[in-house]
């Protein structure tokens, strides 16, 4: 009834409003028929708050054009109606006293869907002990690395796996941005007290992205209290970090010490072999076989995260399933030729060179220069080594972009800085640091 | 800024239906669409070409005929607005937010979209975005903005062909009850701005002079009312 009500009321309201008012302002709004007349909700106080200076009088009328008792009140609150079980309704977004909407655990996020390779293992192997044993040594974990690399996947696969291990477990995941958000409305409403007692009594708290705490210091203080108060509590904490939290500005040096009382582990950019499986994976988990030649063609150019490889994989379902051509190189080089050449685009040598040169603090004619000194020699060799791997440059091309070298001083680039990533940790976080600028 | 109204547009766009739309090279992104405002899970994101906005409107409109929530937001005009607007529009069936690039540079609209990506995402409903640029060449906030918004499918639309837009233009004036012979149209491509905009303001004009003067569309009726 409501739904048939409200839709003859939506016909009217879009002939006498302009689409983007309606779509705005009346479309998101979910109608609930109830015995004294028609509730609205309003997905946020904003839309609300429009309707009722706005357009309330209008709906009103319209209302009462649809036939309705004109003793029939139209209500307004902030809600959805979309139905989620066990979730209690949110009124006003900011109550704390709930797992609320938009902070719940992404079910698609399990350890059994997480493709395991080279860069992310160990990532793994912490998050799943963690899972099995929260509140032990690795207290708090701390995954940090580059977007689109699967630390937000390891979170909730955590989450998942104490709520399998403990069906009771209380595991609060929340964006460190949202936290912020929360403690800025419990400050306003007073209810502080709520919001304590909320974060301090889960079993397990997972906040996602903590470089948003950079900077306000409000947060960092309510947070640095949380945080020892689950520590002593033996309550797991996990956190993820786009970096690692000692390079972050604009946080505590209490904090930072503290993120590091447990373990940090790092998730890099996937390499080859690992791209190439997720790709496999992710086509099989959508019922399709893709054949490794292209797996291995599209790992090859789309290197950045896992987020795009997924992108790519879609468009090519999505292109074979609507022309009914089987997918293979000629077919994935037509489908993706836009994308692919964004990711060229992105990734110039010029642009390697510049970033490297901002990176060492160096010049650019220096890098490009004969001179053969350590602090210049180094960066350039590194530089050789990016371009060969996020490039599809050929070694002489690349020789020819630092100032008309040979390719075997490319070749010898790249060997030499492998050898060095192998045994020089420094080296290493320079090398996946830049291929994280560079990628992004 | 929260008590400020849209402005009201010049006049409503009946014409946002995916029936209206000349997909030309476009056929498989119109199919996507169709399918999330059909009710599939999914995410999109349109660049490039032209129509973004008429796709998005048209996908809101067929979502909401069909019983679904569903929310068109065009952030060119909310930019000014706070991004708390986006807070639980995740929740509805389908939601279309239009021209991204115009606020995805500042960093609460940034983070609030990328909550949005993860919250649709996570509750297995139906997201579509526009810009004008790829999701990797938008000057984001935060990087990882970018990387959300390409999470689903990306597809730069692309520019009609002659024929498309003769297609198009013919659609169109049927549409509005005007008939358009293909030599009139063919004259259009061939005399006048060939970018599709221009066309369509070039249509209505006509369609106004032809009202006014009781007159059919034919080459010497264009000449006079184009100066041509």
């Amino acid at each position: 009834m409501s739904a048939n009500l409200w839709q003859q009321c939506t016909q009217k309201l879009s002939e006498r409003l302009s689409d983007k008012e309606f779509g705005t302002w009346i479309m998101p709004l979910q109608a609930v028929e109830t015995d004294s007349g028609l509730d609205l909700l309003a997905p946020n106080a904003m839309v609300r708050e429009q309707i009722e200076q706005h357009y309330l009088s209008l709906i009103n009328r319209v209302v009462g054009e649809c036939g309705v008792d004109p003793g029939a009140q139209v209500r307004l609150r902030i809600g959805s109606n979309s139905v989620i079980p066990s979730l209690p309704e949110e009124e006003e977004d900011t109550t704390p006293a709930a797992v609320t909407l938009g902070t719940r655990l992404d079910p698609k996020y399990t350890f059994e869907s997480f493709v395991q390779g080279k860069s992310n293992h160990i990532a793994r192997a912490a998050a799943e002990q963690v899972a099995d044993n929260p509140g032990g040594s690795y207290n708090p974990l701390l995954i940090y690395g580059g977007s689109g690399l699967g630390k937000t996947h390891l979170m909730h696969g955590i989450g998942h796996r104490m709520v399998q291990h403990n069906p009771k477990a209380r595991v609060v995941y929340r964006q460190a941005e949202r936290f912020v958000n929360e403690m800025v409305a419990a400050i306003r409403h007073s209810r502080m007290d709520e919001f304590k007692s909320f974060y301090r009594s889960c079993d397990a708290l997972l906040i996602d992205d903590i470089q948003f705490f950079a900077g306000k210091k409000g947060s960092q203080e309510e947070f640095f209290h949380t945080f020892n108060a689950l520590l002593e509590g033996k309550q797991q904490i996990v956190l993820t970090c786009d970096r690692f939290p000692k390079e972050l500005d604009d946080l505590e040096d209490r904090l930072k010490s503290r993120f590091s009382w447990g373990l940090s582990v790092s998730v890099e950019p996937p390499e080859l072999e690992t791209r190439v499986a997720i790709l496999i994976s992710k086509a099989e988990q959508a019922g399709i076989s893709l054949p490794q030649e292209v797996a291995f063609f599209v790992a090859k150019r789309v290197r950045s995260n896992v987020r795009d490889l997924e992108s790519a994989l879609h468009r090519l379902i999505a292109g074979s399933q609507f022309t009914g051509i089987a997918i293979d190189i000629e077919f994935a080089k037509q489908v993706l030729q836009d994308m692919l050449a964004v990711h060229d685009r992105l990734i110039t040598l010029e642009n390697i060179i510049k970033t490297v040169a901002e990176y060492y603090k160096i010049r650019v004619s220096d890098l490009l220069s004969s001179r053969r000194n350590r602090s210049l020699a180094r960066p350039r060799q590194i530089a050789m080594a990016l371009a060969k791997d996020l490039t599809n440059h050929s070694l002489p091309e690349i020789g020819e972009a630092f100032g008309g070298r040979d390719h075997t001083t490319v070749l010898h680039a790249c060997r030499k800085v492998q050898e060095l990533r192998d045994s020089d940790s420094r080296i290493n976080e320079d090398y996946s640091n830049l291929s994280r600028i560079l990628s992004h | 800024m929260q008590g400020q109204q849209l402005p009201l547009g010049v006049h409503l766009r009946d014409d946002a239906r995916f029936d209206d739309f000349q997909p030309g090279a476009n056929a498989e992104v119109l199919g996507h669409l169709r399918k999330l405002a059909a009710g599939e899970p999914g995410q999109l994101y349109l660049y490039g070409g032209l129509g973004k906005s008429h796709l998005l409107q048209a996908a809101c409109k067929q979502s909401m005929q069909e019983g679904r929530s569903t929310a068109y937001l065009p952030l060119s005009d909310l930019a000014d607005m706070d991004a708390g607007l986006l807070d639980g529009m995740a929740g509805r069936s389908l939601l279309c937010v239009d021209d991204v690039q115009a606020v995805c540079a500042d960093e609460r609209w940034a983070l609030n979209l990328m909550r949005l990506c993860d919250t649709a995402r996570a509750e297995g409903h139906a997201l579509v975005f526009a810009g004008d640029l790829p999701p990797a060449e938008l000057p984001v906030a935060v990087p990882d903005l970018a990387t959300r918004l390409g999470w689903g499918m990306v597809y730069g639309l692309k520019p009609l062909s002659d024929d498309d837009k003769l297609a198009a233009l013919r659609l169109r004036a049927r549409t509005r009850g005007l008939e358009l012979p293909l030599d009139v149209g063919r004259y259009l491509l061939t005399r006048g701005a060939r970018d599709l905009p221009a066309l369509m303001d070039t249509l209505y004009r006509l369609d106004t002079a032809s009202l006014a003067a009781q007159r059919r569309l034919t080459i010497p009726f264009v000449k006079d009312v184009m100066n041509l």
